[in-house]
C-alpha cells in the first residue's frame, strides 16, 4: 500500500515528463514560437515573433537584426537532437561545442562531447562549456531563465506542430548563427523535394488507412501530430483520428480497435536496437486479419527521423511515398 | 458430512462464477462483435452445433486471439494472487497481508527496471523478452533476502519478525529502483506501465509460460489447507499440536512466492486482489481454509477477469491499467475492512 | 503409561534476565497427578513450557527414558498435550473445528481428519457437556465455555501426558468441578500422567497426588498436600494470611482477613 502511493506520485511526474517527451519528440499542440533569453550580451538574433515563414518565395525571411558574422556565436550547445541536425544542415556544425546525449546525426555530431541531458539539464555542466548560445528543444524546466541569470543566451525551439514550424526554426537558427543564406537554401530545397515527392505519389481510389505505432503499448500519432501531418499530406486516413477526446496528438489505441480498423499500412518506429520489428508486429495474435499484415505492408520507419522535426523529415516523406507505392499495388 | 456437502456447493458456485466471468470478459470490448453475439458464437463453436450468429471471421479473431488469452491470463493471475494472499494471511495470521509482503513485487519491479536500463544492452540479443525473466529472478531473490534477514533475527520462529524484515527489504528495493530510474529518466514511462499492471499485451505465450508455476504453486498450497487452519491458533500452540512451524511456514511461503513471482513478472504489479478477495470469501463462506483457499483461487480469477473489462472500456480506446481499476475497487473495501474488523483478531 | 523424568532442568528467557527455573529434578511416575503451586513468576508456566518444547531449557526431560527434545514435533505432540494459560482462540472457528485441531498429530501431512478423529472429538465434547456448542463460533461463547473447549482439544489429543496451565481459571465453581472430575476420570481410564498449575490451593490439594511448591525458580518443597500446605509456609512464600483445615482427608486452605506477619 505504501509503495502503491509512492508509485502513484511517481506516475504523475512520469506522465508530466512523458508529455514533455511526447511534445518534444513528435510535435504537439504547442505554438512553435521561439524565444530568446538574453541579458547583458548585445542582441545578436531576431527578437521573438510570430513566425510567418515564406512558404513559396525565395526571399530571405524578415528579420530585424541582420546576422553579423563577427557577432555569430562560436560556442553553441544543442540540447536537442533535432536542432543538432539543423545546425549541421545549415553549415553551422563548426560552431557547436557540445550536444545532448541523443544527438546522433550526422556522424560529426558524435565527435562532439555528447553527454548532456536534454530532459534534466544540469546547469553546471552546461555552463562549464562556456557557451554563448544554448539551443533548447522545449524549455519545461525553466532552463532559459537559469541560463539568463548566468548571462548565457538561450533559444527555445519547442517541438514543431507542422512542417511550417520546422522551416521557421531552421530560418531562425540560420539568423542566430550567421548562416542566413544557408538556412534559406535548406528550406527551399526541402520544400522542393516535398513537392516532388507528393506529386509523384500514386493516388488510390479510396484513401489508404494508416496506423503509426509510437510504442508497443499501442500509443499512436494522429493527424494533429507532426508526424501525422506527413500522412495527411499524402491523403492517407489515419486510424488514430477515430479516438475521441484531446490526446495531444498521441491517443492510445488497443489491439481490438486496430484490428477492427484494418489499416493498409502500418509504420513501426525502429532505432539501432529495433525492439519491435515488423515481424513482431505481424506475429501479434489476431493481427493476421489486418490487410497491412497480410500484404506485407508493415514498414519499419526510422525512429529518430519520426520523432524529430528536422531536415531529414524529407526522407520520411520519401519512405511513406515508397510504402504507398507498394500498398497501392495490393489495394 | 454436511460440512462437505456445503463445500461441494460452494466450489460449484465458484466454478460457475469463473465461467460467467470468462464469458463476460470475452464478450465485452472496445471493438469487435456486439457483446450479445459472442456467447451465441461460443455456443456455435461447440461441435455438433451450427447456426448463424452474425460474427465475422475477423471479429472472431478479436474474440479468440486477442481477448481469450487476456481473459485466461487474467484468470491465472487473479487466482494465483488471491490464493497466495490467502495463504500469506493464514501463515502470518495477519488479515492485512498481501502476496507482495515479503518483497516479490518490489523485487520484480527492480528486476524490470534493471532489465530496461542497465541490462538493456546485454539482453538485446536474447530471443525472448528479458523483462519477465529478470523480474522473476529478482522477485525470488528478494524474498530469499527477506527470509534470510528475518531468520537472522529470529524470524523463522516469529511471523512478526518476518513481516518486519519484509517491510525493510521492500523499502530498500524500492529505493534502489527509484535511484536507477532517476538516472534513466527516459524509461520511466515504460517501467511504470509495467508496474501499474497490464493484461493488454497478453498472448498465449505468456499463458503457457505462467501455467506451470501457477499449477505447482496452487497444488502445494491447496495441499496445505489444513495446516493453515492449525496456524490460526498461533505459532506456539500449533507447535504443541505437532506442526513444524518454521518448516511448514517456509514451504507455504515458497510455494506462494513462486507462483506470485511468475505472474507478477508477466503482468506487472496488480494490487489489492491478493488482499481483498480472500476477505470477501471469508465473509461469504466462513474462515476455514479448507474453503477459503480454493474459493480464493476461483474468486480471484473471476474478479480479475471482470476487473479487466472496465480497464479496457472506460477510456477506450486507451487502456486504463488494471492496477488502477483494482485499486479503485480495493481501496474503499480496504477502508471498510479496517472499520469493521478488529486488527489482530 | 508414561513416566516423565526431569533432570536438572533450567529455563532462562534471555541472557540478561534471571533464570525462570533452576536445577529442577523430578520424576512424575505414570498415572501420577502432580500439582505445581507457587506465587506468580515462580516458574510454574516455564516448567510446563519447557516440557512441551515451547521454550529452550538446560538439562534433560525424558519420557520413559527417551528425551523429548529428540522427538519430532509430531511425535512429541502425540505424547504431550498442553493447555496454555492464555490460549489464542480465533473467533471465527466453530467449537468442533477447534477441538478437532487436537487430532493434528494423528492426521497425515496431506491428510484430512478421519471419521475416527471426529468420533474422538465428539466423544470428548459429549463428556464435557459441550455437544450443544459444537457448531457455534468460538467468538460467541462465554469465557468459561471457551476454556472447556480448549480442554476438550487437549483431551482429544489423547496424549499420555497432560499439562494444564490454569485450566479452570475462568470457570464457575460448578464447571470447575465438572472439568476437574472429568480429568480425574480420564486419568483413570486413559492412564494419563498429569502436571497442572493451579492457583486455587484447595483444589490443587484435592485433586492432585502430590504437590511441588516453587518459588523464584527453585523448589521449596515437594510432597503430599498435608505436608506442603501449612499456614506458616504459605504465609512465608505467598505473604498471605491463611488457616489450613483438614476435613476427611482433604486439605482446605482458608484465607483470613489481615496482613501476614
Amino acid at each position: 500500500m505504501r509503495s502503491q502511493e509512492r508509485h502513484t506520485r511517481k506516475k504523475f511526474s512520469g506522465v508530466l515528463i512523458t508529455l514533455g517527451l511526447a511534445v518534444a519528440a513528435c510535435g504537439g499542440g504547442s505554438d512553435s514560437t521561439s524565444e530568446l533569453a538574453d541579458t547583458a550580451a548585445p542582441a545578436q538574433t531576431p527578437p521573438p515573433a510570430d513566425t510567418e515563414p515564406p512558404a513559396d518565395t525565395e526571399a530571405p525571411p524578415e528579420t530585424e537584426a541582420p546576422a553579423n558574422t563577427e557577432d555569430s556565436p562560436e560556442r553553441v550547445i544543442s540540447l536537442s537532437p533535432t536542432h543538432t541536425e539543423i545546425m549541421f544542415a545549415i553549415g553551422a556544425g563548426d560552431q557547436l561545442v557540445a550536444v545532448d546525449q541523443f544527438s546522433n546525426f550526422p556522424a560529426e555530431a558524435l565527435e562532439l562531447p555528447n553527454e548532456l541531458s536534454g530532459f534534466e539539464p544540469n546547469i553546471e555542466e552546461i555552463a562549464a562549456f562556456e557557451p554563448d548560445l544554448v539551443l533548447i528543444g522545449g524549455d519545461f524546466t525553466g532552463l532559459g531563465d537559469q541560463l539568463a541569470e548566468l548571462g548565457i543566451a538561450s533559444w527555445d525551439g519547442p517541438a514543431a506542430a507542422t512542417i511550417e514550424d520546422t522551416y521557421a526554426q531552421i530560418e531562425q537558427l540560420g539568423a542566430a548563427t550567421g548562416r542566413v543564406g544557408d538556412a534559406v537554401e535548406v528550406v527551399s530545397s526541402m520544400q522542393t523535394q516535398l513537392e516532388e515527392t507528393l506529386d509523384a505519389a500514386p493516388a488510390t481510389e479510396e484513401p489508404l488507412k494508416i496506423y503509426h505505432e509510437v510504442d508497443s503499448t499501442y500509443f499512436s500519432a494522429d493527424s494533429t501530430s507532426f508526424i501525422g501531418e506527413v500522412y495527411s499530406a499524402f491523403g492517407l486516413e489515419n486510424i488514430a483520428d477515430r479516438a475521441e477526446g484531446d490526446n495531444f496528438g498521441f491517443p492510445q489505441l488497443n489491439a481490438e480497435v486496430i484490428i477492427s480498423s484494418n489499416p493498409d499500412l502500418i509504420f513501426v518506429p525502429c532505432g539501432n536496437f529495433c525492439t519491435t520489428t515488423s515481424d513482431d508486429v505481424s506475429a501479434r495474435p489476431g493481427w493476421d486479419a489486418i490487410a497491412a499484415v497480410q500484404n506485407g505492408n508493415v514498414i519499419e520507419a526510422d525512429e529518430d527521423i519520426a520523432s524529430r522535426w528536422g531536415p531529414r523529415i524529407v526522407d520520411y516523406y520519401t519512405a511513406v511515398a515508397a510504402a504507398i507505392q507498394q500498398a497501392a499495388v495490393a489495394a | 458430512m454436511s460440512g462437505e456437502q456445503h463445500d461441494t456447493r460452494w466450489f460449484t458456485a465458484g466454478g460457475v462464477f469463473v465461467l460467467f466471468a470468462v464469458v463476460i470478459g470475452v464478450s465485452i470490448g472496445p471493438a469487435g462483435p456486439d457483446w450479445w453475439r459472442v456467447p451465441l458464437e461460443l455456443v456455435n463453436r461447440l461441435p455438433l452445433i451450427d447456426f448463424e450468429t452474425g460474427v465475422s471471421d475477423a471479429d472472431w479473431a478479436i474474440v479468440w486471439k486477442v481477448r481469450m488469452p487476456r481473459v485466461v491470463l487474467g484468470g491465472l493471475v487473479g487466482g494465483m494472487l488471491s490464493i497466495a494472499g490467502a495463504s500469506y494471511q493464514g501463515v502470518f495470521r495477519n488479515p492485512l497481508v498481501d502476496p507482495y509482503l515479503l518483497g516479490s513485487a518490489a523485487g520484480a519491479g527492480l528486476g524490470a527496471t534493471i532489465a530496461l536500463t542497465i541490462g538493456r544492452d546485454a539482453t538485446s540479443t536474447w530471443p525472448i523478452d528479458p523483462v519477465p525473466t529478470i523480474a522473476f529472478i529478482f522477485a525470488l531473490a528478494t524474498v530469499m533476502v527477506t527470509y534470510t534477514v528475518g531468520a537472522a533475527f529470529g524470524g523463522s520462529r516469529s511471523g512478526v519478525t518476518l513481516v518486519l524484515a519484509g517491510v525493510a527489504v521492500v523499502s530498500f528495493t524500492s529505493a534502489m529502483q527509484t535511484f536507477i530510474l532517476q538516472r534513466n529518466v527516459e524509461v520511466i514511462r515504460e517501467v511504470f506501465r509495467w508496474i501499474l499492471g497490464s493484461l493488454s499485451r497478453a498472448d498465449w505465450g505468456d499463458v503457457w509460460l505462467v501455467i506451470p508455476y501457477v499449477a505447482v504453486s496452487t497444488v502445494v498450497l491447496l495441499l496445505h489447507r489444513r495446516h493453515l487452519d492449525v496456524f490460526r491458533v498461533g505459532d506456539e500452540e500449533a507447535a504443541t499440536l505437532g506442526v513444524s512451524v518454521a518448516r511448514t511456514r517456509l514451504v507455504i511461503v515458497i510455494a506462494a512466492t513462486f507462483g506470485t513471482a511468475a505472474v507478477v513478472s508477466v503482468s506487472g504489479l496488480i494490487g489489492f486482489v491478493g488482499l481483498v478477495v480472500p476477505h470477501i470469501v471469508r465473509m461469504v463462506a466462513g474462515a476455514g481454509y479448507r474453503r477459503v483457499l480454493p474459493l480464493s483461487l476461483m474468486g480471484g480469477a473471476g474478479f480479475l477477469i471482470l476487473a479487466d473489462v472496465p480497464g479496457r472500456m472506460i477510456a477506450r480506446p486507451a487502456e486504463t491499467p488494471i492496477g488502477v481499476v483494482t485499486a479503485f475497487i480495493g481501496a474503499p473495501f480496504f477502508l471498510y475492512l479496517l472499520r469493521t474488523r478488529r486488527i489482530g483478531a | 503409561m508414561s513416566t516423565l523424568t526431569l533432570v536438572d532442568v533450567g529455563v532462562k528467557y534471555s541472557r540478561r534476565s534471571a533464570s525462570a527455573l533452576t536445577g529442577h529434578f523430578d520424576t512424575v511416575v505414570s498415572g501420577e497427578w502432580l500439582g505445581l503451586i507457587g506465587p506468580n513468576g515462580a516458574g510454574k508456566s516455564s516448567l510446563l513450557k519447557a516440557i512441551v518444547g515451547l521454550v529452550g531449557h538446560t538439562g534433560e526431560i525424558l519420557m520413559d527414558g527417551v528425551a523429548l527434545s529428540s522427538m519430532s514435533d509430531r511425535e512429541r505432540a502425540g505424547r504431550v498435550a498442553y493447555v496454555s494459560q492464555d490460549p489464542l482462540i480465533p473467533d471465527d472457528m466453530t467449537a468442533r473445528e477447534y477441538a478437532l485441531l487436537g487430532r493434528t498429530p494423528y492426521i497425515g501431512y496431506f491428510g484430512s481428519p478421519s471419521r475416527r478423529d471426529r468420533m474422538v472429538v465428539d466423544d470428548v465434547l459429549e463428556r464435557l457437556c459441550l455437544r450443544e456448542f459444537a457448531h457455534r463460533m468460538m467468538g460467541e461463547l462465554s469465557g468459561g465455555e471457551r476454556q472447556r473447549i480448549v480442554l476438550a482439544r487437549a483431551l482429544a489429543q489423547q496424549a499420555p501426558i497432560l499439562l494444564l496451565d490454569e485450566p479452570t481459571s475462568a470457570l464457575d465453581i460448578g464447571h470447575q468441578q465438572q472439568a476437574l472430575e472429568l480429568v480425574t476420570e480420564l486419568r483413570r481410564t486413559e492412564q494419563l500422567t498429569i502436571i497442572s498449575a493451579l492457583h486455587d490451593l484447595t483444589l490443587a490439594g484435592t485433586y492432585t497426588d502430590r504437590l511441588t511448591m516453587l518459588n523464584q525458580g527453585s523448589v521449596v518443597v515437594s510432597g503430599s498436600a498435608e505436608d506442603v500446605l501449612t499456614a506458616e509456609r504459605l504465609g512465608e512464600i505467598y505473604h498471605v494470611c491463611v488457616t489450613v483445615e483438614h476435613d476427611e482427608g482433604q486439605v482446605i486452605v482458608v484465607p483470613r482477613r489481615g496482613f501476614p506477619a
